[in-house]
């Protein structure tokens, strides 16, 4: 047991060492390229823990790619590459704020009521092309990529159509009314009850997918789907099963985002915590209760580079460099296959080497 | 060379000592020496894992042999060269065509050597070309049609036209008859033998004595990685070659049966599949087994052994035929129904069948027992118990593992198999079809699985044993079926006079008696 | 019916949907090359703009927008390789390598726009240059024809020239044989000695390349500047564009055409004060039916075979 803890960290080793010099590897040519560059090695890793406002923003930018981090894993392990993450998203945010502008709720019953509708209208960004891999057997990849966007210009239409508030400047929905926002959690910060929401959910779904028996088959069939029709599983259930939940958390991410932080709903393009919540999924090793201190990391990265901006010249795009070269690092078959660190681990485990 | 002088006398390929031990430990070839003699048809024979293939990737130039020397007109050569075959004048007709499925005739043939005017093919000398072996091979096939559109047969002939493409004098065909009807086995046997006569020498690679038989001068045999003979034909009968084959006759312990009058478990009534795939493909079979009765299977792979385990496992519908277990008709039955009926499997492939490699071993251990209210609180998994079971099968079926929460694939193959049968015989199961359930697996762990195997039979299981370890076959079964081209060709009471060798002509396809 | 058929045959109307077809028509027809040969290339959205911005670039330093072309194309094909080494080289998945790719494209370009002016949003501060449109000497004088035909972008032209081109590439030459050989059975295609990963390295070097024309047609001849994520998912409807037209070059110009038209409409109707966003969708609608309907058919054959 001790043995397999140990190679459990040799592994995290491995991958921290692995994210520190990719970090290492873009930083260094910035830093040494502004007049003090030990300072913009401090501001960024250093900084995000300077005071609890800059640490609320790690919190707060984490939030949404939890969630589209947890939706995101389990749509993959079920076996299928859907990236309707991204479209289901915008999708729950738009909802929630059509809901908010359109319904005429009020009292404690608004904001449940919003983030619902978000999620239901939201999951069926990943739920389409899901069921068009299942019946028909098209490219869920392919499909979920386009009709990203044909749900961003659908949403946009309703934006533009049904919700725009003729009187404000730009293309912006009339302002959501006070029922339908998520309380602040603490004063001086943008950090909202969302956040909860987002950890809760994120150990529902690693109980739910290591805890149930319905999780532990949707893994059967995304890990071996031969072996799944031997035990007799119903795969395509399952297989939209996984697709419907990850649609829907996915959805309410966006309904919670839009209710929690705008005071009117104003994307008119996708507005990419999908596919930070994929990197999210690959760097939490498709493990939700991983996903949580993944998309921590992420969001640090994302407010130490907000921090280079705000203080120094730097732009905080910088943070997408790093985060894209993580995503590369910690796939690559090179590093996490090869033999001898796979002999390293083996050696930990003290197995015998059979036949 | 093509174009090097040929030597009239003297063998066109020698292998002297050649051994090969995989990075793995798996040894696949020891010491084998032998000529081949330039111009002759030279048949290759053994059983699955004798280690022909080996020997043929290692002359087509895919592999280097370990130790030892092959010899090309008279000198030694590194084999794993890029290039070597083609330099060399060796073309392989594979069993599995690499064949492209997209591309036209005529593409596949000149595939690699195009023949070009500037930069393009020039595609009217290609065709000149395939025009031109189609005639002089006597191999007719339309070089313009795509190659998906053809007919298996046509396919082969695409291959061999591909082999002979490039100046060959030495064609390698391997298993060239598995996927052909007996008439078109008789007109790639004339061709062989035109080829033959205009010079080439052929390498013949087969299970099947009959054809080895009637195509052939010379006979290598190999068992279990060693050549155990080179002969010509004309000076050995079948007896000898079969029992070269399968080996010494050594007896095995044999199984005791408890009862003989147990109910019958299983019943199969003149079932046939419909598929394009031989391994799918089983014709008219009926047999019944009964609780406490082990049939075993015996045939080389890919006689319908999948189709079989398929019908019986609710993955394909017989075509016609009924199947029946335990008195129920299961011939439209899905895979879910022959699990709640009974069935447990235990496939030689683990990952893809069995279990999964990603998963832990508790995962692995507790699949498909849904509904289980000791493992489970209504949706919720109940973990200490299922630590517990899991720890128990651990023990009970001594797998060596650092924790349940292993990966699967951490294990070796032997202990990942005694998981599986953990799992698969824990319920004590009516039908259990065990398929090749000790491939790939150690000695100690096949010992224990076979005891398990007896052991579910014992409690009642009617067991359906198909492998290609005779060893195993005598050792456990009770009835012996022979499964040759989807049929049943023997049915044969296991006793102590039963060998290999007895076995030998009814897997080589030389008689039937059923 | 006919009014459509008119406005089409209105050298103005013409002429928008050339505009809108040529960075589409051209960054499908990358993508075709890649996917033939097995590597679907999910990055083309990133080389696209990563092109955008490198023709501005340097034909601001060199005051010659044929040397901002000429860097594009480098830069793609760079792009490309690098992709190819990632998921060859480093065993990275296709999928991943492609989505890592724009992700970092976004960031690099809009750093890179920060770096050289001082501004994240647009290049408008550089003086880049903007490639020329060609008047075809004889061809303009023609009445309807000419106006029709002549007067358009260099890399118009070019990118209708490259549709045979690439036809021919990939039915008649032995490369466009290994490519459809490695991209339809690699081991197939091991067997005759050609090597999935070379080949699959040239064409996504290859891919880039056409990315890199993509890019660079938007900042030097769609527009004359740079804007931050100035591609707005053209390299997702080129890779629809190219799953429509079925793997054939003509398929895919003939997809890029159907697409351009709809844009172009889309165009029209907001101008006209209409909802252009329903229109906006079909670029993407379309391909996801095909795309549907195909895969049924396919399931269809196969279930009837068995």
């Amino acid at each position: 047991m001790t043995r397999s803890i140990l190679a459990g960290l040799t592994e995290f080793a491995l991958t921290a060492l692995v994210i520190g010099l990719v970090i290492l590897a873009v930083l260094v040519p910035l830093a040494l390229s502004q007049p003090d560059p030990l300072e913009v090695l401090r501001l960024f890793v250093l900084g995000p823990f300077g005071t609890i406002r800059h640490m609320g923003n790690i919190l707060e930018a984490a939030t949404p790619t939890m969630m589209t981090g947890l939706a995101a894993t389990i749509i993959f392990r079920a076996g299928m590459f859907n990236l309707g993450v991204e479209g289901s998203f915008f999708l729950g945010g738009l909802a929630a704020a059509a809901t908010a502008v359109l319904l005429p709720l009020t009292g404690f019953v608004a904001t449940p009521a919003a983030i619902l509708v978000g999620a239901l209208v939201g999951s069926l960004a990943c739920i389409v092309p899901g069921y068009l891999r299942v019946r028909f057997g098209a490219s869920e990849m392919v499909n979920s990529l386009v009709l990203n966007f044909a749900f961003l210009f659908a949403g946009v239409y309703v934006l533009n159509y049904v919700l725009r508030d003729p009187n404000a400047g730009a293309l912006m929905s009339y302002k959501l009314p006070g029922d339908f926002t998520l309380d602040r959690l603490l004063q001086g910060t943008r950090l909202h009850t969302g956040v909860i929401i987002a950890f809760v959910a994120c150990l529902l779904g690693g109980i739910w997918l290591y805890g149930t028996r319905s999780g532990l088959n949707v893994r059967i069939v995304g890990s071996s789907p031969g072996f799944a029709s031997h035990l007799g599983l119903a795969s395509s259930k399952l297989l939209m099963q996984a697709q419907i939940a990850g649609g829907l958390i996915a959805g309410m991410a966006g309904a919670i985002e839009v209710l929690g932080l705008y005071s009117r709903f104003s994307w008119t393009g996708l507005p990419g915590h999908g596919w930070t919540g994929i990197t999210v999924a690959i760097l939490a090793r498709e493990n939700p209760f991983l996903v949580i201190p993944a998309a921590l990391f992420l969001a640090y990265l994302q407010v130490g580079g907000d921090m280079l901006a705000r203080n120094l010249d730097v732009p905080s795009e910088i943070v997408g460099l790093v985060t894209a070269a993580i995503m590369l690092a910690v796939t690559a078959a090179a590093i996490f296959r090869h033999p001898a660190f796979l002999r390293l681990i083996r050696d930990i485990k003290g197995q015998e080497q059979g036949a | 060379m093509s174009n090097s002088p040929h030597l009239a006398e003297g063998p066109i390929v020698s292998f002297r000592g050649v051994s090969k031990t995989y990075p793995n430990g798996t040894v696949a070839l020891t010491d084998a020496s032998f000529d081949i003699r330039r111009g002759s048809i030279h048949a290759i024979c053994g059983e699955n894992g004798a280690g022909k293939s080996t020997l043929m990737k290692i002359l087509f130039g895919l592999e280097s042999p370990s130790a030892g020397q092959v010899l090309i007109d008279g000198a030694a050569v590194d084999t794993a060269t890029p290039d070597f075959a083609g330099k060399h004048g060796i073309g392989m007709v594979h069993q599995h065509f690499s064949l492209v499925p997209i591309l036209t005739v005529t593409e596949n043939i000149i595939l690699g050597h195009e023949p070009r005017r500037s930069i393009f093919i020039d595609r009217s000398k290609a065709r000149r070309q395939v025009v031109e072996l189609t005639q002089r091979f006597d191999l007719a096939v339309d070089p313009d049609a795509r190659t998906d559109t053809l007919s298996v047969a046509a396919q082969q002939k695409v291959e061999i036209l591909k082999a002979l493409s490039r100046d060959t004098r030495l064609l390698i065909l391997d298993e060239p008859t598995a996927v052909l009807s007996p008439p078109e086995i008789e007109e790639l046997f004339n061709r062989l033998r035109d080829l033959c006569a205009a010079g080439m020498t052929i390498l013949f690679i087969s299970h099947k004595l009959h054809e080895v038989r009637a195509l052939a001068e010379t006979v290598t045999v190999l068992r279990a990685g060693r050549v155990v003979g080179t002969t010509p034909l004309a000076e050995v009968d079948d007896t000898t070659i079969t029992r070269m084959v399968m080996g010494r006759d050594v007896d095995v312990p044999r199984r005791q049966r408890q009862r003989t009058d147990a109910p019958v478990v299983l019943e199969l009534d003149r079932v046939s599949t419909r598929s394009r795939d031989p391994a799918d493909r089983i014709e008219d079979i009926s047999l019944s087994i009964r609780a406490d009765e082990i049939v075993g299977i015996a045939g080389v792979d890919g006689s319908g052994q999948r189709g079989l385990v398929g019908v019986l496992s609710g993955l394909m519908h017989p075509a016609s035929g009924s199947v029946r277990l335990a008195d129920a008709d299961m011939s439209r039955a899905a895979a879910p129904d022959w699990r709640k009926a009974g069935l447990a499997y235990l496939p030689a492939d683990r990952y893809a069948r069995g279990g999964t490699a990603a998963l832990s071993l508790a995962d692995n251990a507790i699949a498909g027992t849904d509904g289980d209210k000791a493992l489970q609180w209504g949706p919720f998994l109940r973990r200490g118990a299922i630590r517990k079971r899991v720890q128990q099968m651990i023990a009970d079926y001594a797998v060596r593992a650092g924790g349940t929460g292993e990966r699967l694939d951490s294990l070796s193959g032997g202990n990942a198999q005694k998981l599986i049968a953990a799992r698969e015989l824990a319920g004590s199961p009516k039908l259990l079809i065990a398929d090749q359930p000790t491939r790939g697996v150690d000695v100690a762990a096949a010992a224990l699985l076979h005891g398990r195997i007896d052991l579910a039979a014992r409690d009642g299981a009617a067991v359906l044993l198909i492998t290609a370890d005779l060893d195993e076959l005598l050792r456990l079964a009770d009835r012996v079926l022979v499964l040759f081209n989807g049929k049943i060709v023997a049915d044969l009471q296991n006793h102590a006079g039963l060998t290999p060798a007895a076995l030998g002509p009814y897997m080589l396809g030389l008689e039937t008696a059923a | 019916m006919i009014e459509f058929f008119g406005a089409i045959a209105d050298p103005a109307v013409f002429a928008t949907v050339l505009r809108v077809m040529t960075p589409l028509l051209l960054a499908a027809l990358g993508v075709l090359i890649s996917d033939r040969a097995g590597v679907l290339n999910i990055g083309m959205e990133g080389i696209m703009l990563s092109g955008a911005l490198i023709g501005v670039l340097v034909s601001a330093a060199t005051a010659n927008p044929f040397l901002g072309l000429f860097a594009a194309l480098i830069g793609g094909g760079l792009l490309g390789a690098l992709m190819a080494f990632f998921i060859n080289g480093l065993g990275t998945q296709f999928i991943i390598t492609g989505i890592a790719l724009n992700m970092a494209a976004l960031a690099a370009t809009t750093l890179g726009l920060f770096l050289a002016t001082g501004d994240k949003g647009m290049s408008g501060a550089l003086k880049s240059g903007v490639l020329p449109n060609l008047d075809i000497p004889l061809l303009g004088g023609v009445p309807i024809l000419g106006p029709l035909l002549s007067g358009h972008h260099m890399l118009t032209y070019l990118a209708i020239l490259a549709v045979p081109a690439v036809a021919i590439m990939l039915a008649r030459t032995p490369f466009g044989l290994h490519i459809r050989a490695v991209g339809s059975d690699p081991k197939a295609a091991a067997a005759a000695g050609i090597s999935r990963n070379r080949v699959q390295l040239y064409t996504l070097t290859l891919s880039g390349v056409f990315g890199g024309a993509a890019g660079a047609y938007l900042s030097m001849g769609y527009v004359s500047w740079f804007a931050q994520n100035m591609t707005a998912g053209r390299g997702f409807i080129a890779l629809a564009a190219e799953v429509m037209g079925m793997g054939t070059a003509w398929g895919t110009f003939a997809a890029a055409a159907v697409l351009g038209i709809a844009e172009t409409v889309a165009i029209t109707m907001q101008t006209k004060g209409l909802p252009s966003e329903l229109m906006q969708m079909i670029p993407y609608i379309v391909p996801a039916v095909m795309l549907t309907v195909y895969a049924a058919r396919r399931q269809a054959k196969a279930r009837k075979i068995s």
